[in-house]
């Protein structure tokens, strides 16, 4: 991410955006487990689909598990796959 | 011993006590295949994500065991052939355990390093670098 003190061309706005952070890291969640729904689910957005990391700010070891934990609930219906 | 999971649908018409008589069964294919059922969990009626044989909700059941790979195979394939279940699944739960333990052990060395004397401080880092 470019630091928001970069000098710009004139007239370009200079705005600032905030860092991401895993909220697994930050919040020590050690287990996503599948029937967590309530975990999952903020991951999902409501077209079904697994929130890419680049948006969530999830790092990449906790994204890998976090795939793994939706896929599962997907399959035992906790999860929808799209939506109707 | 790998530990599992088996989690399953049944259909939510069918009365308690053929809920209870199904979990006696699958009880009992572990039991006498010399294994042990930790625990069975019934986590009631709630919605399916998407339909399941006509089903909009389902009754979710799950049991904890220790069962090796042939008494699963059995407890899936009798799964599969009553009329009552709708969906199972079959996870694996013991690596996840011992990974788990590992960062707990981690936490306590480091929280009782803490403890005799030196500063509190800047391990986070490691320690995100270990998940």
């Amino acid at each position: 991410m470019k630091s928001a003190k970069e000098k710009r061309p004139a007239g370009q706005k200079q705005y600032y955006r905030r860092k991401k952070v895993c909220k697994f890291c930050v919040e020590r969640i050690d287990s996503i487990n599948y029937k967590d729904v309530k975990l999952l689910s903020q991951f999902v957005p409501e077209r079904a689909k697994i929130m890419p990391r680049r948006i969530s700010g999830v790092c990449s070891p906790h994204q890998r598990q976090l795939n793994d934990a939706i896929k599962k609930a997907r399959n035992i219906a906790l999860l929808p796959f799209t939506t109707e | 011993m790998p530990n599992y999971e088996i989690m399953f649908i049944v259909n939510p018409n069918v009365a308690e006590e053929e809920i209870d008589k199904i979990n006696g069964q699958i009880e009992n294919i572990i039991t006498s295949g010399g294994c042990k059922v930790e625990k069975i969990e019934k986590m009631g009626k709630r919605r399916l994500a998407y339909e399941v044989e006509k089903q909009r909700e389902g009754y979710y059941v799950l049991f904890t065991t220790n069962a090796n790979g042939d008494i699963l195979k059995e407890c899936e394939r009798r799964l599969r052939v009553m009329d009552a279940i709708i969906k199972y699944i079959t996870v694996r739960t013991d690596e996840e355990g011992r990974r788990l333990q590992k960062i707990k052990n981690y936490r306590q060395k480091r929280a009782a390093r803490r403890g005799s004397g030196s500063r509190a401080g800047t391990g986070q880092s490691a320690e995100e670098a270990m998940q």
